[in-house]
This record gives C-alpha cells, structure tokens and sequence, in this order.
C-alpha cells in the first residue's frame, strides 16, 4: 500500500516537472520564432505624458549618485518628469548625495523617512510613502543600483497609449556579470528570464510579471489597488497578480533596457533568493483561489499564472521527487518504476536552471549574441543545488508563521557595493 | 528491489557517471580559465535617439590577467622539471 501510494507520488511529481519542461520548451520556441520576425514597438514621440520615478534607497551611498546623474541623462522631457528619492532612514551618505542633485535639478525631490517616521521598514513601504507625493499619470520605479537607457522612459510609456494595459515592464540586464561566478550565473538566469521568458509571455498573451523595478504602472490604477501590499516580501508579484485580477494586462518591453547590480556572492544571493522565494509563496497561497475563480483571465492566463506562482515550490517538489525515486528504486517492486527512475534525473536536469532552465538560457544567450557565455550553462545546477535548501526554508518558514498567525516577513535589503561602476563611464 | 551487487557494474557506473560530470563541466571550466566571453550585453541608449550616442563600457582584459596567474603557477613546475634528466638525443 505504502509502494503504491509513493509511486503515485512520484509520477504526481513527474507529471509536474513536465508540465513545467513543456511550458518552458514552448516559451523557447516562441522566442526563436519572434527572434526571426521581432515585432518591434517603436515610440513615434508624438505624446508624452506626465510620469514620475520613484527611487527607493536605503544605505545606497555607492550607487545612487550613478542613478541620479542617468536621470539627468533621461531624454524623456524634464518638464514632463519627476523624479521622487525616498530615503528611507539611510545612515550614510545616500541622503546627503541625494539631497545635492535636488538642490541642481528641480524635477528630483528627496523624501527623508526616519525610523520615528516608519521608515527603514522595506522598500514597500518606501514605495507606498513616495507614492503620495506623485503627480506623475504613470509611476515608473528603478531600484538605486540600477542604470536605465536613456530613452527608457519613451520605450516603456508608449505602451499605455493601449487603455487596457495596466503597466509595463522593461529588460534587466547584469552590469557587474564579469564580477564573479555567481553574477555571471545570475546574468545567464536573467538572460533566460527576460529575453526568452518574459517576451514569449507578451508574445503569447499569457501573464508578463511585472518586476517590481525597470517597469511602471499606471497612477490610477494603483491608487485603485490600494498601493503596495506591505505585508508580502515578493510586492512586484503581488502586484501583477492584482494588475490582473482587475481587467488589465503588463506589456513586456525588450528594447527598454536598464543594468542592475548583481549580488557579487553566495551568501548574498541566498538572503536575496530566500526572501524572493518566501514572497512568491506568499503571493501563491494568497492568490490562487483569485485566479481560478477570476472571470478576468483565460483559461491559459490562468494554467501560466498558477505556474508561475508556484515556481519556488519546484525546487522543494524537485528534491521530494529525488527522494521518492530513490526510495522506489531501492524498494519498490514494479519494473517499470526501474525505468522511469531512469529518466527522471535527465528531466529534472532538462528543469534545473531553476526559473530559466538550461535551454531557455542557452537559447537567449544565443539570441544576444553570447555565444561563449553559453559555455558556462551547466554550472547553472550549482545554483539549482543552492536553491533547493533556500527554498525548502522559506517554504517551513512561512507555514510555521501561518501555524503561528504571526507575520514575521522582515525585508532584508540587498547590499549594493558599487563594483558596476567600473562597467560604465557616468 | 536492490540490485545485485556486482564489482564490473559499479566501475562502469562510476566511470560513465564521472565521465558524463566531466563532459557536461568542461565547457565551463574552460571559459573560466580563459574567458573570452565579451561581457555584459550593452544596453542600447540608441532606441529612440540616434544622434546621443552610445554609452562606453570599458572591458577587463581577463585574458592578460590570466596570463599573468598562469606564469606564476608554471614556475614552480618549470623549475621541477628542470631537475628531470634530458632525454633527448
């Protein structure tokens, strides 16, 4: 009985990891096809409208006078600009440095939060603060190691001349990926998840995420939604789900592109991948019964949400089936579990880049041009191995906290040491 | 259902497993040991306006930095092999 009930387990899980392969094969497919006939939304410039750019920062002293300074270098008019610096309870200099282009440019304004004020509470909170001072009809958000085109603002704007898109997201690109190994993996991940990704959900009108920065949303809208939701850690997932559920769609923008300042080391990565995980759990056990029930998605809309919702639960699922299929092989009397066993390793390692599996990397990297980064694609398991730990911890973590009623979701802040710098001439 | 233990199907096994990892790493290996990938994709400030121009992204020369860590650890193994008798005629 107890055979039965694990191989049916395992082929529950086999079914899934499939399930996500095929995904992920047709999203590659349609990348390639669109790579041969792009379809490329140009600007003509003949409308611009009022947008404001919230920047939250906490302790960014090393990158955001490099923002800033790309801010003047914006080409979108600065009449039609503003761009709102929240300062959230920072003790070095990110204030200070702020402060100094507000005093030269009269469209960057600098809000000083202290912890007396509630500040220093996550960039959520930064976000729903800054949120009240715009006046802008789309609110665009750039995280402080960030460094946009620039024509960026003109490149993701044109999208809301459609009424029914809600809010745009544009590419992220690894500045600092010549770093180490772990920024040059993580730009092979990005790679895979927005130039393959992301694109072939636009493409396919299936859920494009909107990622939380290098994207914008309209003002209304958000005011509607009720801003940012503090209380999940993954607030960019959050939100696309609520974009959704409310009638509207998030365009994907290719050629809006913007650097960001990859995390330079494990330990780094794993804070950042735990609290990444947690969120999208979050949002997955918040959210799921909307998205079924909603008369707003599709019926593919609502088959790739679910799966994207669930996607930090793969790694944990993943390690269950190993364990499973161990146990069945050891055990297990059926011959043809033998044989499955066989080929679940060769499946799960068709999935295990993880949120970009190793085609979908390997075709984007070729779609760059980066034909010699695709060599480094099978290190990509390493990162996979990494995850699963970090995701199993989230996972327990956020069902003890529910066990508990108790909200313990602290936003731990990524460092930014400022190594992308020697990239890029300011 | 544990298989039979048998000495020639666990060397094969651990050969073919081993050879499969070295296969599947060498690649990688190698563009760490020598990269030649050309770095961050540049972001293209030219979408919407030709005449800015395009922002300037100086590359590392990895290779020459590498050139010197591979002179440092050959020495050791030059002076070595300089002990070894001449075997050539």
């Amino acid at each position: 009985m107890m055979t039965e009930l694990l191989e049916a387990l395992f082929l529950l899980l086999m079914a899934i990891i499939a399930t996500y392969i095929i995904r992920h094969y047709i999203f590659t497919l349609t990348a390639i096809k669109n790579a041969k006939n792009p379809n490329l939304r140009r600007n003509d410039g003949s409308s611009h409208i009022k947008v404001s750019i919230l920047i939250p920062a906490r302790n960014e002293e090393k990158v955001i006078e490099r923002i800033l300074q790309r801010m003047t270098q914006l080409t979108y008019p600065k009449n039609e600009m503003q761009v709102i610096v929240i300062n959230d309870a920072s003790t070095d200099r990110t204030g200070e440095i702020a402060d100094k282009f507000a005093k030269n440019y009269d469209y960057i304004r600098v809000l000083h939060r202290n912890v007396e004020d509630g500040g220093g509470k996550g960039k959520t909170s930064a976000l729903n603060t800054g949120l009240k001072l715009v006046d802008g009809e789309i609110v665009f958000c750039f995280d402080a190691d960030y460094y946009p085109q620039r024509d960026i603002i003109e490149n993701l704007s044109k999208e809301f001349n459609d009424p029914k898109v809600g809010a745009v997201q544009g590419r992220v690109i690894v500045l600092n990926e010549p770093y180490s190994i772990v920024t040059r993996l993580i730009a092979l991940e990005r790679t895979g998840g927005y130039r393959v990704d992301q694109e072939a959900r636009d493409i396919l009108g299936l859920v494009t995420q909107y990622g939380g920065t290098v994207g914008g949303i309209r003002r209304s809208l958000l005011e509607q939604l009720g801003g940012w939701d503090e209380s999940v850690l993954a607030e960019d997932t959050e939100l696309t789900m609520r974009v959704y559920l409310a009638g509207y769609k998030i365009r994907y923008v290719n050629e809006a592109e913007c650097y960001e300042e990859a995390v330079e080391n494990w330990k780094a990565y794993r804070k950042q991948r735990y609290r990444w995980a947690k969120g999208h759990m979050q949002c997955a056990f918040k959210h799921w019964l909307n998205v079924i029930k909603s008369d707003k998605l599709s019926v593919k809309q609502k088959i790739d949400t679910l799966l994207l919702l669930n996607v930090y639960f793969m790694p944990v699922l993943v390690l269950l089936s190993w364990i499973t299929g161990i146990v069945l092989f050891l055990f297990s009397s059926t011959q043809w579990m033998s044989t499955v066993w066989t080929l679940a390793p060769f499946s799960v390692y068709s999935f295990i880049g993880n949120f970009a599996p190793f085609y979908e990397v390997g075709v984007g990297a070729q779609l760059d041009g980066r034909t010699r980064a695709q060599w480094l694609i099978s290190l990509l398991v390493f990162a996979f191995l990494y995850n699963i730990p970090i995701c199993t911890k989230a996972l327990v973590d956020l069902l003890f906290s529910k066990i508990k009623r108790k909200n313990d979701n602290h936003w731990t802040k990524t460092d930014h040491s400022g190594n992308g710098n020697t990239y890029i001439t300011i | 259902m544990i298989p039979n233990p048998n000495p020639t199907m666990f060397i094969m096994l651990t050969l073919g497993v081993s050879a499969f990892i070295s296969i599947m790493l060498l690649p990688a290996l190698l563009e760490l040991k020598k990269p030649r990938d050309a770095g961050p994709k540049p972001i293209n400030d030219l979408a919407l306006s030709p005449h800015l121009g395009k922002i300037e992204i100086p590359l590392i020369d990895i290779e020459k930095s590498y050139e010197k860590e591979e002179t440092v650890s050959i020495k050791p193994i030059i002076n070595l092999i300089a002990f070894l008798p001449n075997l050539e005629v």
